[in-house]
């Protein structure tokens, strides 16, 4: 029996005739390797508990903050493309109309696109999130409350705008907005007026005449004095032929 | 961008287009696929060993790291794997995998390690019982498979959880950006602990006299190990 427990509890100093343990270790329990949780002991719980992990609280909760924001991406090169694509169309056209683009079918787009190029005007389909910064930095910085919703650039180097509205009118879904036309920016009520006005022959015409109108008078101008002695003459050598008719018509003095 | 009437008009924007992934530095070995592994070892032992759990216990030192491939399971706990628990990961990742463009390795080697076993419904007594079969011992921290070649993580992570989760301690799919993303926590975690009494601290200065109540593995363990477990949310 003695050596029973001497082979039992070996590792224990203090291992004296006649002394126990208080607690009998290793004669009850687990190993230390289980595949069950082995309870704690409850010394190791609240150490535990104690050396927790406490994250770091800022004085300034970060959601009070202002958002961090995404740093900006690195610009694609076909960012950089589409940009020079709207700065060259701005810089070779006279004429720019911004349209709202409505779906329209496939087929109908391919017409819209068809009658307008025959007028040389092109239609472009923009990105608000490309044309928005080139405008900002550009002189079109007034066009910018019109890129909000879809919308299609036509773009002519010549100012046609009846031919334009006359297209457009024919398609509901592609409603003009406003138009950059000779680096002015008309609204839509705009552009019609424009449309109405003639010509620039017939207007150059018209200058012409309005001009020339004084010079073509001077001469009737001039010869009203004449002309009206010369019917006040007539009128009075009436008047005395038709008083001196019974009598002797008077000499006239002739002048 | 809000539209007339301050309602937000949903808009799809420009596509970002990404580059596809640089496979260029990937070296496939011979076969794909992950070898068949034996039941028993070749040479099978005679004399029958002590169960020495302590292969199980702690963190583990080989195997910690990404060798060839590019996605791996890892162990966060500690446990034995037969081969039945091997035949299910070959047989399962061979099955998902697609052995023209990706690789399989194991880092795990070939059961070695007798595990007796005694029959059912005798008492206890009689000696020690027969070696039942023939296991590897896998500490927490260790990869398990590694998978490698011209493929996502997101095309691998599924058949990889389903496996991870079929094994007998808790395991997790991982590639090497999330393992050094998990290990670049775990150190900050660490440096910005407010709580100024650590484990490590308490143990090593045996404050309160601590050490009475922990093992002299907890001078190594740090109170993040208990038994086979590993206590992920410990610091």
């Amino acid at each position: 029996a003695g050596t029973a427990k001497m082979a039992a509890l070996s590792g224990r100093t203090g291992w004296l005739r006649g002394w126990l343990p208080a607690l009998p270790l290793l004669r009850r329990g687990s190993k230390a390797v289980t595949r069950h949780w082995r309870a704690m002991n409850f010394q190791r719980q609240k150490l535990l508990a104690v050396t927790e992990y406490l994250p770091p609280r800022p004085a300034v909760p970060p959601r009070c903050l202002p958002a961090p924001g995404d740093h900006p991406q690195e610009e694609d090169g076909y960012v950089r493309l589409l940009r020079r694509q709207v700065e060259e169309v701005f810089r070779s056209s006279r004429m720019v109309a911004v349209c709202q683009y409505n779906s329209m079918p496939d087929e109908d787009v391919v017409l819209m696109r068809h009658y307008l190029r025959k007028h040389n005007i092109e239609v472009k389909f923009v990105l608000n999130e490309i044309i928005r910064p080139v405008l900002a930095e550009s002189k079109y910085r007034n066009l910018l409350p019109l890129f909000v919703c879809r919308n299609i650039l036509l773009a002519s180097p010549e100012t046609r705008a009846k031919e334009m509205l006359r297209v457009l009118k024919g398609i509901p879904q592609v409603n003009l907005l406003g138009a950059c036309i000779d680096d002015t920016i008309l609204s839509r009520q705009g552009v019609e007026n424009f449309a109405r006005l003639p010509s620039l022959e017939a207007s150059q015409g018209q200058t012409v005449g309005a001009l020339s109108l004084l010079p073509s008078q001077t001469s009737s101008l001039l010869q009203r004095g004449p002309f009206l002695l010369t019917a006040l003459l007539d009128e009075h050598i009436r008047r005395l032929r038709d008083t001196g008719a019974p009598g002797q018509p008077p000499q006239g003095q002739g002048t | 961008p809000a539209g007339p009437g301050g309602a937000a008009v949903p808009r799809a924007g420009l596509k970002k287009l990404v580059l596809p992934p640089d496979y260029s530095g990937i070296v496939f070995p011979e076969k794909p696929k992950l070898k068949f592994m034996d039941k028993v070892p070749a040479v099978p032992k005679v004399r029958r060993e002590p169960r020495r759990l302590r292969d199980i216990r702690g963190p583990s030192r080989e195997a910690t790291d990404f060798i060839q491939g590019q996605y791996g399971i890892l162990a966060l706990g500690g446990g034995y794997l037969h081969w039945g628990h091997l035949e299910m990961i070959r047989l399962t990742v061979g099955r998902h995998m697609d052995p023209k463009s990706m690789f399989a390795v194991w880092r795990v080697p070939a059961p070695s390690k007798p595990v007796t076993r005694k029959s059912l419904g005798h008492r206890m007594g009689g000696g020690k019982g027969p070696i039942d079969r023939y296991v590897t011992a896998v500490r927490s921290g260790r990869l398990v498979v590694e998978l490698g070649g011209r493929c996502h993580f997101g095309e691998v992570q599924p058949f990889l959880a389903q496996v991870a989760q079929k094994l007998p301690f808790p395991a997790v799919p991982v590639s090497r950006e999330s393992l050094r993303e998990m290990r670049r926590e775990e150190e900050e975690k660490r440096l910005n602990n407010q709580n100024p009494w650590t484990f490590e601290r308490v143990v090593t200065s045996n404050m309160l006299g601590m050490r009475k109540y922990l093992s002299p593995y907890d001078l190594r363990l740090h109170g993040r190990y208990w038994g086979k477990f590993f206590l992920k949310h410990r610091v």
